[in-house]
Formats: structure tokens, C-alpha cells, sequence
């Protein structure tokens, strides 16, 4: 009896006496206490340490763009550090080419904040935000294209220019396990702020189109954040072409309606290429553009019409369209969305034609 | 069979909902090594090698990029679609580079069978030789994709 | 029991009675890690800290805890705790002082824990009745020992994958255990500089 006290007592104070050492050493090693996050030289944040720097930042309202949600899977989220972190990671590698290896770039969501940092971010990530959102309706635009309308709850408005873009946030479903962010272009007008809307095709295999299109309901929370991009209307007055189809018309509407609450006066020429009749949507909209501006045209071109279509319009490709109606493009300047195929190609066209490659602006849907 | 922690985290890449929805492994409950000795043998037993696959695929491609994304007829009896949604995906194979979310429809005319593949898949096949789990949405039989693309044998 | 220098038993630790090359023992993470130089070196150094560390400690626990109160038969449980609370000690610290490090050995560092060359050098210090002296510099030795041959292994590796075409059937584990086997005989030539038995 007195033997088998002994050895449990004697267990017991073995594994006691370890434990405290492992909880003075976790109190002491593994905790880095308070850091300092000095943001652009301007801002400076206290932090807790021992989180990425991409979550210490989203908490304090900095919101650096991410696909992956901070799993180092997409390489968006990438901050100059220029003191602080340690040596990059080999998880950080595979996205930084050695340019940006050597300018001290590295990915937020993978810099673990241990000591003081100084870093640097694009100045426009200052004005995004996180929202709180609930879906008010949802409609089949195409087969496969659904338009979402989401309106903000918390913040109730969002200040955004035509033509940028914000990131849904899927949360789990189905067979995944973690969320994941998405980016889509707004639909909606600038002068909107209560309410955006949005325009989703399903993609085969896609995460979030495939939440959009079989679970999401009117009435669902949606968080997003934004506004991201650097696609908008530049002031310039000049002679506007544009060249959308399918779910890149989103932000060329955005512009459009932009333009027609400011009564724009400028020439504009909006190519929108489609397969056939069912691939088409919006028009009624753009027809109601085409008398509030006076100077806009909207020109759908259908590249393989259905015999029960009986389309009168234009056919073709969307280059070939837009070679047969811009005969010089030296005075204008274009507004591009699309695959980066559609791009290039309408780029070329475009240059044929005139136009200075600085004044094509484009949404390279990358 | 055992395989690396390399390899653990990759097959971990390709998990549903991590990169796409239904993952790139679908039902497939083998390591991954597995599978691609597998379709390395599939491959090899078709007379044919990844590279050659590949670069069929990667032709086919090609040619009907200039539909930009609307079906067109190319080499004859092909026609096929290349279109593209925004967003990049990352290889699951942990190196660096982004790929265009891009995806080929190719429908044989004279056999009436139809594929599609993504531009990640070319990648898959053409470094890796990987060709996607069983019952993964975007699975390519090599089977298959050496009978509907007509993969020429090499001639080496 | 032989009287042996603290600087015998040290020598022979690391050369003559190589704990991995001779006894066979803490392979799994030695072939798992050994691809590559840096990551060996800090799992080496890992592996070195822990050894030497835990042998000296449980000898004290051993001479001083378990023999007076008659538990010894509790040797096995006592070691591999007093083991892996050192191995958690040691995973703080790297992931204080080295991330990089820390996410190249993922999880081999806490496999460190099981790794049977640690306990194994612990019961060979009880099986071969060492001293508190003898004990530490077994204890360091046979941690070096281990270090030098995933070096050496990783080194062999690395130059291997550079210039060499292996025949896929022994890519991975099959080249890996043939090398090691290589380095087991040449570590033979050592053999009858020192015995430790």
C-alpha cells in the first residue's frame, strides 16, 4: 500500500514540477508581449504579439487584400516590412520574385509580429473596410449569371468610385471547412451607398460562385470589405470606348450609371459580346442609357446567334465588331474587363487603330 | 504507402473548399503518390509520356484562344471554347506561380465526345503528372483525353 | 564497470558506438529530414540540446528519485515525460528565436519526443551504471553522435539529388537506407579505438 502511495506521489511531483516549467516558459518564451505596428510612418498600432501580421492589421481596420483568409494559398497579401520580421519563410517564397524578395515584400498573413515592425502598404487600402451586409434580392440575369443585391448594415454606407471592386467572405459549407474570400466588381452606382449590387457567374468548381448560386438566400448576412482597384473614370473628357461581356459588364455599369447621374456629356461607345440571344442582359437598362446620354450607343454583338434569336444585330467576334465601328481611336480612351485573352486581343485592336497603350485602362479579372 | 510530409501537405492542397470546392482528389481516398504512379503507368502503357499529352492539350488550347470565349472550329474537327473568370488559383504542388482561372471545352466532331480542362490542368499533367483524383469534377481520364484529343504517339 | 574519462566516453558516443550508425537507433526522423542540410543542422542541434540535457537530468531523477524509493520499474514513464517536457521547451524556443526553422522542421520537432535514441541513451546510461560525469558526457556524444550523422547523411543527399540520376525504385527510402548502411560500415572502422562495453 504504502509502495503504491509512494509511486503515484512520486508521478505526480515529476509531472508537476514539469508542468510549471512549461507554463513559466510559455508565460516567458513564447510570449512576445506588446508590439509596435508603425503603418506608413503615420499610424502606429499596439498589438498582442505572436499573431500574423495580417490578422493584427484586419483588427485594427486595415484590411489587406487576401483570397485564402491568411493560409499563404493565394499570395495576395503582400506588405513591404522594412524592420522587424525575421528571415523570409519558405512558405512566403513561392510568391515573391527575387525583386520583391530583395525590397523586403513579404506575405502579411505569414509574418508572425514578434518584436517592433515598421511597414508599408498602398495608400488606398487606408479606405477599406469591413461590412456587415444582408442579401435584399437576388435574380437570374443569364442562365448563369446571378445579380445580388446586398444592403449595409454595418457600416450603413459604402464610399467606393465606379469601377472598383469588394471581397465576399464564403463561410463554410458544404464539404469546406474555412472561409474564403472572392472578389466581384459593383454593379451599383457611387451615389448607392446604402445598397450595392452585384454581378456572379457560376463557375464549374467554384467555391464561392457555387455558394451564391445553391445556398445563398434574400434575407443571408453577407461580410464583405472593400473597396478595392484602380479601374474608374478618368476625368479627361476624351471619346470613351468599352468592351465588356458576360460578368465584366459589372463594372462598365457601374461607370455608366456614374455618368449618367453626372449628366456626362461624353462620347461614349459601350461593346458588350455575347454568345447568342440568352447570353445577353441589362439591355432594357442600357437602352434607358442610351436616352439619358445623349452621346452613348450600346452595341451587343452576338458571336454565334441561335436561328430562333433572329438577330438583326451585330455578329462576330467582339474585335472584329469593334474594328468595323472605330475608325480612328488617336482622341479616345478605352475601358477594358474581361479574361485577359478578350483584353489583349481588343488591346491590339485598339492600338491598330490609333490609341496609346496609356490610354487603355482595363480590369484584367486578376 | 507511406509518403513525405512534403507530399501530405500537398494532397492537403487539394483538399474540397481549400483551393476550389470539390478539391482536386474528389472521392479518391489514396495517397497521393498512388495516384499519380497510377496514371504514370496509365500513361505509359498508352504509348504516350505527360509531356506529350500535355502538349496536345496545350495546342488545342491555343488555337481556340483566339474564340476568346466563343467555341471555334480548329485542327480540322475540334471545336473548342477557351474562356476565363476572374481570379488566379495557386498550384497545390507548393512552388511558386498563379493560374489563370481558365477553362478549354474541346468537343471531338467526328467521335461526338466532349472534355473540358482547366489551364492549371495543362500544368498538372505537363510538370507533375497529375491528372486529378478519381471522381474529382475535373478529372482527366489519360484514356480518355488521348482518344477525344487524338494525342499523336510519340516519335521518339 | 570500467573506469572511462569523461573525453572516452565522449569520443566513443559520437564515433565508435555512433547511437544511429551502431545502435540503429532514432532513424525515422533521420531519414525523413536528412534531404537537406539546413533543416538537419537545426534538427541535429534539436536533438543535441535534448540528449544531453535529459540524460543529465534523469540520471539525477534516476540515482536520486527512483532508487531511493524502490521505483525503479517506473524508469520507462519517468524518462519519456521528463523527455517530452524538454522537447516542448525546445519547440518554444525555436519558434521564439527561428520561424523559418521552426516551419522547416514541422512536424519532426516534436517528434523528437519518441525519437528512441534520446530514451536509448538514457537507459544505456542506467544499463551501463554511469556517474553524474560519465552520464553528461555520454549524454552530449551520443546527441553529437546523432547530429553528425544526419549532417553527413544530409550532406550526401543533397549532392546526390544534384548529380546523380537514382533509379526510381530506390528514390526516397531506398537510397537513403543504402547510404546509411555505407556510413555504418565506414563508422565499423572505428571499431576497437574504444569499447564502451
Amino acid at each position: 500500500m504504502m509502495e503504491l502511495l509512494i509511486a503515484v506521489g512520486v508521478m505526480c511531483a515529476i509531472n508537476t514540477v514539469l508542468a510549471l516549467l512549461l507554463v513559466i516558459a510559455d508565460a516567458t518564451i513564447a510570449n512576445y508581449g506588446e508590439c509596435g505596428v508603425t503603418v506608413n510612418d503615420k499610424k502606429k498600432l499596439m498589438v498582442p504579439g505572436g499573431r500574423s501580421l495580417l490578422s493584427v492589421l484586419r483588427d485594427n481596420q486595415i484590411f489587406i487584400p487576401s483570397a485564402c483568409g491568411g493560409r499563404g494559398s493565394c499570395g495576395l497579401c503582400k506588405v513591404t516590412v522594412l524592420e522587424g520580421a525575421g528571415a523570409t519563410l519558405p512558405t512566403e517564397t513561392p510568391w515573391l520574385t527575387p525583386e520583391e524578395q530583395k525590397g523586403n515584400v513579404r506575405l502579411s498573413c505569414q509574418v508572425k509580429v514578434k518584436r517592433d515592425l515598421r511597414i508599408q502598404i498602398p495608400e488606398e487600402l487606408f479606405s477599406v473596410r469591413q461590412y456587415r451586409t444582408r442579401v435584399v434580392s437576388m435574380s437570374d440575369l443569364t442562365h448563369d449569371i446571378k445579380e445580388v443585391k446586398l444592403q449595409l448594415v454595418d457600416p450603413p454606407a459604402i464610399d467606393f468610385k465606379a469601377g472598383q471592386f469588394i471581397q465576399i467572405e464564403v463561410p463554410p459549407y458544404a464539404l469546406t471547412d474555412e472561409p474564403v474570400y472572392r472578389a466581384y466588381s459593383i454593379a451599383s452606382a457611387p451615389s448607392e451607398t446604402g445598397e450595392i449590387e452585384l454581378e456572379i457567374r457560376y463557375v464549374p468548381n467554384g467555391i464561392c460562385t457555387t455558394y451564391v448560386h445553391r445556398h445563398l438566400k434574400v434575407g443571408d448576412a453577407v461580410t464583405i470589405n472593400g473597396p478595392y482597384g484602380t479601374f474608374c473614370l478618368q476625368p479627361t473628357g476624351r471619346e470613351m470606348i468599352c468592351i465588356a461581356g458576360g460578368s465584366g459588364m459589372a463594372p462598365i455599369k457601374s461607370l455608366l450609371l456614374e455618368m449618367e447621374r453626372a449628366r456626362d456629356p461624353r462620347p461614349c461607345r459601350y461593346f458588350f459580346g455575347a454568345r447568342a440571344r440568352r447570353d445577353l442582359f441589362v439591355t432594357e437598362r442600357m437602352r434607358d442609357l442610351e436616352q439619358s446620354l445623349p452621346n452613348f450607343r450600346f452595341i451587343p454583338a452576338l458571336s454565334a446567334p441561335a436561328p430562333e434569336d433572329r438577330w438583326e444585330g451585330e455578329t462576330g467576334l467582339i474585335t472584329e465588331v469593334v474594328g468595323r465601328h472605330v475608325a480612328d481611336a488617336s482622341e479616345a480612351e478605352a475601358y477594358l474587363c474581361g479574361s485577359p485573352l478578350m483584353i489583349d486581343a481588343c488591346i491590339r485592336v485598339l492600338r491598330e487603330k490609333g490609341m496609346p497603350e496609356s490610354n487603355i485602362f482595363f480590369d484584367k479579372f486578376g | 504507402m507511406k509518403q513525405s510530409a512534403r507530399d501530405d501537405a500537398i494532397q492537403n492542397q487539394m483538399r474540397p473548399g481549400h483551393l476550389t470546392r470539390d478539391g482536386m482528389l474528389g472521392a479518391d481516398r489514396r495517397k497521393l503518390r498512388d495516384i499519380i504512379e497510377a496514371d504514370d503507368a496509365a500513361v505509359r502503357r498508352l504509348g504516350l509520356s505527360h509531356a506529350a499529352i500535355a502538349a496536345r492539350m496545350r495546342e488545342l488550347r491555343d488555337a481556340g484562344a483566339r474564340g476568346l470565349g466563343q467555341a471555334i472550329r480548329v485542327l480540322g474537327h475540334f471545336d473548342v471554347r477557351v474562356d476565363s473568370v476572374r481570379g488566379k488559383l495557386p498550384c497545390p504542388f507548393l512552388h511558386p506561380g498563379l493560374f489563370q482561372k481558365e477553362f478549354i471545352e474541346v468537343r471531338n466532331e467526328l467521335s461526338g465526345e466532349q472534355i473540358m480542362f482547366t489551364e492549371l490542368n495543362i500544368h498538372l499533367i505537363q510538370e507533375h503528372g497529375f491528372y486529378e483524383g478519381l471522381e474529382s469534377p475535373f478529372r482527366q481520364d489519360p484514356a480518355t483525353l488521348a482518344r477525344v484529343l487524338e494525342v499523336p504517339l510519340d516519335t521518339v | 564497470m570500467q573506469e572511462l574519462g569523461f573525453f572516452t566516453i565522449l569520443f566513443s558516443a559520437v564515433f565508435t558506438n555512433n547511437i544511429l550508425l551502431t545502435n540503429y537507433l532514432g532513424m525515422c526522423s533521420f531519414l525523413a529530414v536528412s534531404r537537406e542540410v539546413k533543416a538537419s543542422l537545426g534538427l541535429g542541434t534539436a536533438v543535441f540540446f535534448v540528449t544531453a540535457a535529459t540524460t543529465a537530468l534523469n540520471w539525477a531523477v534516476y540515482y536520486h528519485i527512483l532508487v531511493p524509493l524502490n521505483l525503479v520499474y517506473l524508469r520507462f514513464i519517468v524518462f519519456i515525460v521528463v523527455i517530452a517536457a524538454f522537447v516542448q521547451l525546445v519547440e518554444m524556443i525555436i519558434e521564439r528565436v527561428s520561424e523559418a526553422l521552426y516551419q522547416a522542421l514541422g512536424i519532426f520537432l516534436p517528434l523528437i519526443t519518441v525519437n528512441c535514441a534520446i530514451l536509448g541513451a538514457c537507459l544505456f546510461m542506467v544499463i551501463r551504471d554511469y556517474s553524474f560525469g560519465q552520464a553528461c558526457a555520454y549524454g552530449a556524444g551520443a546527441g553529437l553522435g546523432w547530429a553528425l550523422a544526419i549532417l553527413a547523411m544530409a550532406g550526401i543527399r543533397q549532392r546526390l539529388a544534384q548529380r546523380s540520376r537514382i533509379p526510381r525504385g530506390l528514390e526516397g527510402p531506398g537510397i537513403a537506407l543504402i547510404i546509411a548502411g555505407t556510413m555504418a560500415l565506414a563508422f565499423m572502422g572505428f571499431n576497437g579505438m574504444v569499447s564502451l562495453n
